[in-house]
């Protein structure tokens, strides 16, 4: 356990070095925040409530939901596929440690460093800039752990594409399909609410939305009961498990192709 | 001094050596062009799942804003597919390969973006095509031999502003360690372009139109094909804008590339 805890603080000074990459990712944070608010304003000046959900509701999900979108952000895929085109995957294998976990703890101390830096500047402007309400409500307890089981889902996406550069080179590719199908269908661009019906009975059910439309309903909608969470929980914990294993029979086959050049 | 034809001639020649050293990665290719397929609609999907919602946006119908969308698509295809060289010019500048580009009696410009045609940008290019042709007959946009000439003037000058953008953030490696964070927030205002100007107000319409006028990329000119009888007379200055920020940009760019000094190995 204490040689992952290296790795991840490895990858937090990493982060470290590049902060003057922060600073952009916050501007451009901004940026999309202040787009985001006039764009949900003019379409809020139809209706007061659409699709169940106030002004200040939407645009909270949609601009906590960029919040997480930076700071799930961790590249996870591209860094495989450096490691495995330059064959320097071949050194985590000699080592005594779990590939899986190493990249796991890898990318955990780099959503830390992003949540530092920018998450957290982010939530402050939306309190004292955009001057949004939070409610209140147990919801806003089960939050965190919500918010890590959406870490470990975004986490195995990102290891699964990573995976498959083991046969394929075409990582720009795979990544933007992955990007798109995550960010549309689950929430971080538009709330579910807002999907026909039909789509949205079947995005319910799929590991998408549980990275983020159920971490943000705990925060837009807290003041909700137990029967409307804990099925919520129960759908994340599952793709939580069933990715994890998944990924991890997947790597199982996926390392016998590897041939790193020698050199 | 070498004339245009012997560019565009020489254009050719390396493109299409560029084509056929590519086209051994057919897969990738593919996978590409699927990826690109997807990410280029993905704006337009959630317009239409808004649209779901509410009648307009901001005034603007479901149809009238797959016209500007393709209008879009169709202006940065050109950043795309000719100009993509720009995402590796903070790698060139790192590690010093930059110098090979100084060595050859050509424009330096041209012979750096030449060295890349991105082959899976031409997927935006058709779909922003097909979508165009579409909305038009869907809107009853009668094509008169002046509107189909203004649409060739206003699209080449949306492309010029969208270059413009996108190299000028590239350009920023020349004076810090890595510009990838600027042309990551160049790439992500981009997005905005189709976005009706009119739901903003104040700084951000400010911004958007003078500062970074990624307005004049899409919904400014889209408006002399979709309310001709209203278009504010700012539309009008469209290849002023276009010309003028290219003509800073290149100013930009040999700045950047006399400053260079290499990384001394």
């Amino acid at each position: 356990m204490k040689g992952y805890l290296a790795v991840m603080r490895g990858s937090i000074m990493v982060g470290v070095v590049y902060r003057f990459g922060f600073i952009f990712s916050i501007i451009g944070n901004v940026i999309y925040l202040g787009v985001a608010y006039y764009l949900w304003k003019s379409i809020y000046r139809h209706a007061d409530v659409i699709r169940g959900l106030t002004f200040n509701e939407t645009f909270l999900y949609v601009a906590l939901g960029s919040a997480i979108f930076i700071l799930l952000k961790t590249y996870m895929d591209w860094i495989m596929n450096y490691e495995i085109r330059e064959g320097s995957i071949a050194t985590y294998l000699i080592k005594p440690i779990d590939f899986g976990l190493y990249m796991l703890f890898t990318s955990f101390g780099s959503v830390l460093m992003n949540l530092a830096a920018i998450t957290i500047p982010t939530l402050l402007m939306l309190l004292f800039v955009f001057k949004v309400d939070f409610t209140l409500g147990p919801g806003l307890l089960i939050f965190p752990l919500s918010l890590f089981m959406a870490f470990l889902i975004s986490f195995y996406f990102d290891y699964f594409v990573g995976l498959l550069c083991f046969y394929s080179e075409s990582v720009w590719g795979i990544s933007t399909v992955k990007d798109i199908v995550v960010t549309v269908f689950s929430g971080a661009l538009i709330p579910l609410q807002f999907f026909p019906d039909a789509m949205q009975r079947i995005l319910l059910w799929l590991p998408f939305q549980a990275v983020y439309h159920t971490p943000l309903m705990m925060v837009t909608r807290p003041d909700q009961g137990w029967e409307v969470f804990l099925p919520m929980l129960l759908v994340q914990l599952f793709w939580t498990v069933a990715l994890f294993i998944a990924t991890r029979m997947f790597y199982n086959q996926a390392i016998k192709v590897l041939r790193v050049s020698g050199g | 001094m070498r004339t245009i034809g012997e560019y565009l001639r020489l254009y050719f020649i390396i493109e299409a050596q560029y084509i056929k050293a590519r086209m051994q990665y057919r897969a990738d290719f593919v996978i590409s062009s699927i990826g690109m397929f997807f990410s280029s609609l993905a704006t337009l999907g959630i317009f239409w799942v808004i649209l779901k919602s509410v009648p307009d946006l901001a005034g603007w119908s479901l149809m009238e804003m797959v016209f500007i969308y393709a209008f879009y698509m169709i202006a940065i295809s050109p950043m795309q597919i000719l100009f993509d060289h720009a995402w590796q010019l903070r790698f060139h500048i790192q590690r010093g390969t930059f110098l090979k580009y100084y060595f050859r009696p050509l424009n330096m410009m041209f012979y750096y973006m030449s060295e890349m045609f991105d082959l899976k940008g031409i997927t935006q290019l058709v779909v922003g095509v097909v979508l165009l042709v579409y909305a038009s007959i869907q809107l009853h946009i009668d094509w008169t031999p002046i509107r189909v000439v203004l649409l060739f003037i206003a699209l080449f000058s949306a492309a010029l502003v969208q270059i413009s953008i996108i190299v000028i953030a590239a350009c920023a490696s020349f004076w810090v360690l890595d510009s990838y964070p600027v042309l990551g927030l160049a790439w992500k205002l981009r997005e905005f372009s189709p976005y009706p100007m009119t739901i903003f107000d104040g700084a951000f319409r400010f911004v958007f139109t003078f500062i970074i006028p990624i307005g004049f990329v899409s919904f400014y000119p889209s408006q002399l094909f979709l309310r001709p009888q209203d278009v504010s007379s700012l539309v009008y200055f469209s290849p002023v804008v276009g010309i003028g920020l290219f003509a800073l940009t290149y100013w930009v760019w040999t700045k950047g590339v006399n400053s260079y000094t290499g990384t001394g190995s």
